[in-house]
């Protein structure tokens, strides 16, 4: 299969920084594939985004999405790329549906016309649609400040697949939803995938989500510590460090995996 | 207006039409969030009451004797401009502010040009100056102070240019100021500065020494002495308002905003970028 992703020897280290936030990372995704970025607090996971979706510049490495280059060909990049930051960015001044007609406009999707009834048929009818699927109808015409956190986040995942982006990179997209918000928005994303060929990019703190992802690779400490399916990831610790009666969960699996390379670096 | 829109495989606008297309959405949600915020809205039209009528009605009558030319006319002129510069570029710092909610974030990701994105903001925040100088017009009818239709034309249509000078001079300091804090507090005092230094209602014609150099220096006295220019036009007073010539003026300020803006946004951009 064709990589839509490739990452060469991608290092990142901040201004006045002492030591690498990313370290030398390499791997690549391929298309349509369903891919998890996993690692603790403060392993490079939204660094390695941020370079990815060209808002931040590498230090060295090179990285390549449907085969443009992120630094030379950032706009073309863009426009391939959809994502969900880890911090809200949504204009706490505008509208729900406001916020969702800037970013279709933005990215050309429909031109742009000052109120919702004046906009295209087709962008109403996606617009309620998606509303509606992830359960926030009612709200998309209150002011963002007066939605829930929740209900904010469902917004920008609306807002984050308006233009059907090729790659759609979610950086804790779920945290602060309720169970029943997240089966909905896991039935979205899916629903897309299917639909689009949308390939995910996800990090997330709730390994379960990640449960059946395609591929996942494991950052800490800027480095990558596995790259495998996760099928492949908990059966090197069917016996590591103890025998085990029947395969362990991801979650299980990731955390023993790391405790164990944390030991071995140690 | 009708345009063949251009659009690409994936059914999206390309080329020159999705960057208008941006351009258009950005100014747009500037004039939104204009009409969100009354408290702007009403500081956008006290000001002229306290600009033109305290400051500018008290050197009127206190100050203005033996200038050779109706001062009234030479401030009111002088406040419009003003107040396209100060509003537009204390409106850039949106660019600023909105990277507490990270909302400049979401605007960067896009796929069109940083042009668009600044010029969209310039001219967004460009929108609430309107509302000043309506204000200051309607001031400086009740002051008496009269200009005629073909001369606010000549205002009128000079405005945008004003706005984009204004913006692409905020856009440098946003640029060349690295703190954030910094770059804010720049962007709100050298307007102020540049209200006095450049003639918006004191006539620079006699300054010299370092006044002069500040003067000089500032981008508004050349937008302030090309709006006068055209609207002293044919008149006496010209040799005593005019202080250069108009097409250098012109193509002066065409040729520094083009550079401010493009090493403002450049400046901007990168700062983003590493960081
Ligand atoms: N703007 C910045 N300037 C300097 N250092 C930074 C900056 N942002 C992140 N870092 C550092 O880079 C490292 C990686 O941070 P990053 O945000 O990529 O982690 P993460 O994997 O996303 O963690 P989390 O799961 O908590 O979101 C951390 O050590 C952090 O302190
Ligand atoms: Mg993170």
């Amino acid at each position: 299969m064709n990589a839509i992703l490739e990452v060469r020897e991608l290092v990142k280290r901040y201004n006045k920084a002492r030591s690498n936030a990313v370290d030398g990372v390499s791997f690549s995704v391929s298309e349509g594939e369903f891919f998890a970025f996993l690692g603790p607090n403060g392993a490079g996971k939204t660094t390695t985004i941020s370079i990815l979706t060209t808002t931040l510049a590498p230090t060295s490495g090179e990285v390549k999405i449907a085969g443009c280059d992120v630094i030379r060909q950032a706009k073309e990049v863009r426009d391939k790329v959809g994502i969900i930051f880890q911090q809200p960015s949504l204009d706490p001044q505008l509208s729900a549906e406001e916020n969702i007609r800037f970013h279709a406009c933005l990215y050309g999707v429909y031109g742009y016309r000052p109120t919702f009834r004046m906009m295209p048929k087709a962008y109403r009818e996606r617009v309620m649609e998606l509303a509606e699927l992830v359960g926030i109808a009612d709200a998309m015409f209150k002011p963002i400040k007066k939605l829930s956190g929740g209900m904010q986040r469902k917004l920008e995942i609306i807002r984050s697949l308006i233009h059907t982006p090729k790659i759609l990179f979610l950086d804790e997209p779920t945290t602060g939803l309720d169970a029943v918000s997240r089966r909905g928005l896991w039935e979205y994303i899916n629903q897309s995938r299917r639909e689009n060929g949308t390939t995910v990019f996800l990090t997330t703190h709730y390994i379960d989500e990640a449960e059946s992802v395609d591929k996942v690779c494991i950052i800490n400490h800027g480095k990558l510590a596995a790259c495998c399916s996760p099928g492949e990831l908990k059966r090197t610790l069917e016996y590591d460090p103890a025998p085990k009666v029947c395969l362990p969960t991801l979650e299980q699996a990731y955390i023993e995996y790391l405790s164990k390379t944390e030991r071995g670096a140690a | 207006m009708d345009i063949a829109v251009k659009r690409n495989m994936t059914g999206r606008m390309t080329g020159f039409v999705r960057e208008l297309n941006a351009v258009l959405t950005i100014v747009a949600r500037g004039i939104t969030l204009t009409f969100k915020s009354p408290a702007s809205l009403i500081m956008s039209l006290v000001m002229p009451v306290v600009m033109m009528y305290m400051i500018g009605g008290n050197l009127q009558q206190n100050m203005a004797g033996g200038l050779g030319f109706d001062f009234g006319q030479y401030m009111l002129v002088g406040m419009l401009v003003n107040m396209l510069f100060t509003m537009t570029s204390q409106g850039l710092s949106s660019l600023v502010e909105d990277r507490e909610t990270d909302f400049t974030q979401e605007m960067l990701i896009a796929p069109v040009s940083r042009y668009s994105i600044v010029i969209g903001t310039i001219l967004g925040s460009a929108f609430l100056a309107i509302f000043s100088c309506v204000g200051t017009l309607i001031v400086s009818l009740f002051m008496g102070i009269r200009m005629d239709a073909g001369q606010l034309l000549a205002v009128l249509g000079l405005s945008p240019l004003m706005c984009l000078a204004a913006g692409a001079f905020g856009m440098l300091l946003l640029g060349a100021v690295k703190n954030r804090k910094a770059a804010n507090m720049a962007i709100m005092i050298i307007p102020m500065a540049q209200m006095f230094l450049s003639g918006a209602i004191i006539p620079i014609t006699n300054s010299s020494g370092v006044l002069l150099v500040l003067s000089r220096l500032m981008p508004m006295t050349y937008c302030l002495d090309l709006v006068r220019a055209v609207v002293y036009a044919g008149t006496p007073e010209y040799g005593a308002v005019v202080l250069f010539n108009p097409a250098v003026t012109l193509a002066a300020i065409i040729g520094l905003t083009a550079v401010f803006l493009a090493v403002g946004t450049f400046l901007v951009a990168r700062s983003e970028k590493n960081r």
